[in-house]
């Protein structure tokens, strides 16, 4: 059922499209980044750092649209839960997106340096990582609780591979001293692309709590 | 030693079974709450869901109105309060109310407050003005009056005018204050007086608000109460009722999606 002020309809509209648009471009500029260090491909790198700016004023956009609801129409129930989550939604999603950047400057600076192989081994926390995001934005997007639930353990399981990397990464040092700064670089993309994960996993958090008003921030089961 | 006040009641102010009717129309279809002791709670619905209606039977207001009946029980404090026991004068005393437009006397300040002492023969002066200076401390109005208190009361403001009719309400000490919509002839400031006022208010008394605007209730109340035509929807406390409520009824009132 529609609300009964059309005005109050629409600027929830608005906000909920304008969270999805930051959505897609923080998506795509993750994936540019993946281009750019995996395929040694400055001009992506680059792509991404100068894309940032469009997600960063969707930031703004979309927090400046939440406080205006709150002001004119004292939103209440699941419409109060529903612009904070997004409000939310898109601080996370701005952080994704720094992530990529990230990701980003750190390629343009292996790229100087002899490829190791040890860089396609980064590619399987890519995929989980990128996978956490699409899933967590098509939770937001449907209401999908399910979906939202599911970012928890997925997030855990990212962690365990980061740490894991970083130890087989760590332990090949001694056989290869010159490429340590590469090593210790590559380190760093794989706690971006945990970081990616964490984020991934508070769109979850935030989209349980907007469909369901379940507080499962910080805690092994849910409180209601 | 100061005093303390025995643990407050769940059930200070009980609804059982109540169905209420006008004439042949129903207008309340078997309510049944329980109103704690020293909390605000609020009314909400939209107009004619029978919020008024509730709140005028506390204190049998509605019998004033030819052609009414009721079924059921209210009790306050475990007692009916359709105990032929019960004077229902006393009764009116001991449930006070505050109405949406403010109804002070034509009479001086000093006056209003009294009128119910004097009816009841109490006349002494040192009496009538310790209630005096005590029921409009109490209305947080004292300090704006305490030099004119011989002055009409109809020379007030209209914040200062409901303020009195809430010092006149509590002048008797009720244990019950009802409040059909306080505040919705006052402006901004007005109304944030009247607010802050409840905060203190319900230290000490049992309040019950009727009010139409939302974020009144939720500024104010500790339990809200949903009402839609006659009937009794969903009671809850009030943060729950405004962030999260059980019902799909009560969540499409206050989002606004009714109709």
């Amino acid at each position: 059922m529609a609300h009964i002020l059309s005005t109050f309809e629409e600027a929830l509209r608005d906000l909920r499209n304008n969270a999805l648009m930051m959505a897609s471009l923080t998506e795509r500029n993750l994936e540019n980044a993946r281009k750019g260090l995996f395929e040694r491909d400055e001009d992506w790198s680059n792509t991404v750092i100068a894309d940032d700016e469009e997600v960063d004023t969707l930031e703004v956009q979309v927090d400046r649209e939440g406080i205006d609801i709150m002001l004119k129409y004292h939103p209440l129930a699941s419409d109060m839960r529903n612009v904070i989550a997004t409000m939310k939604f898109s601080v996370n999603l701005e952080r994704i997106a720094d992530q990529a950047v990230n990701i980003a400057r750190r390629s343009r600076k292996l790229m100087a340096r002899p490829a190791v192989p040890e860089t396609a081994e980064l590619e399987p926390l890519y995929s989980f990582a990128t996978k956490m995001l699409k899933d967590a934005i098509q939770g937001f997007a449907d209401n999908d609780l399910e979906l939202a639930r599911g970012l928890k353990d997925r997030d855990r399981t990212l962690d365990d591979m980061n740490r894991a990397y970083a130890e087989k990464v760590t332990d090949r040092m001694p056989n290869d001293p010159s490429a340590i700064p590469t090593y210790m670089d590559l380190i760093f993309m794989a706690r971006f692309l945990e970081r990616v994960g964490d984020q991934a996993k508070n769109i979850g958090e935030d989209t349980i709590y907007a469909i369901s008003a379940e507080e499962t921030r910080h805690q092994s089961r849910p409180i209601v | 030693m100061t005093p303390t006040l025995p643990q407050p009641r769940a059930d200070f102010l009980k609804v059982q079974d109540f169905n209420f009717y006008y004439g042949k129309k129903q207008a309340l279809f078997n309510v049944n709450m329980e109103i704690p002791e020293r909390q605000v709670t609020a009314f909400i619905g939209p107009s004619g869901c029978g919020k008024s209606t509730l709140l005028r039977n506390f204190n049998r207001m509605n019998e004033l109105i030819d052609g009414v009946r009721h079924e059921g029980q209210i009790l306050l404090n475990g007692r009916s309060i359709y105990d032929k026991k019960i004077e229902v004068i006393a009764l009116r005393r001991s449930i006070g109310m505050v109405f949406q437009k403010s109804n002070p006397f034509p009479k001086s300040i000093y006056e209003n407050i009294v009128y119910s002492m004097r009816i009841a023969g109490i006349n002494g002066k040192s009496v009538l003005d310790e209630t005096v200076e005590r029921s409009l401390k109490g209305a947080a109005l004292w300090d704006e009056v305490k030099d004119r208190l011989n002055e009409s009361a109809l020379g007030l403001s209209g914040g200062q005018m409901q303020r009195l009719c809430i010092a006149r309400a509590i002048a008797n000490r009720p244990e019950v204050l009802l409040m059909d919509e306080p505040c919705s002839a006052l402006d901004p400031i007005a109304t944030a007086k009247v607010e802050d006022l409840i905060h203190t208010l319900k230290k000490e008394f049992t309040i019950v608000i009727v009010t139409h605007n939302m974020q009144q209730a939720t500024r104010c109340s500790d339990r809200t109460a949903f009402f839609y035509l006659g009937k009794l929807i969903e009671f809850d406390d009030t943060q729950k009722i405004f962030s999260n409520p059980s019902q799909k009824q009560t969540e499409d009132y206050i989002t606004g999606r009714f109709g």
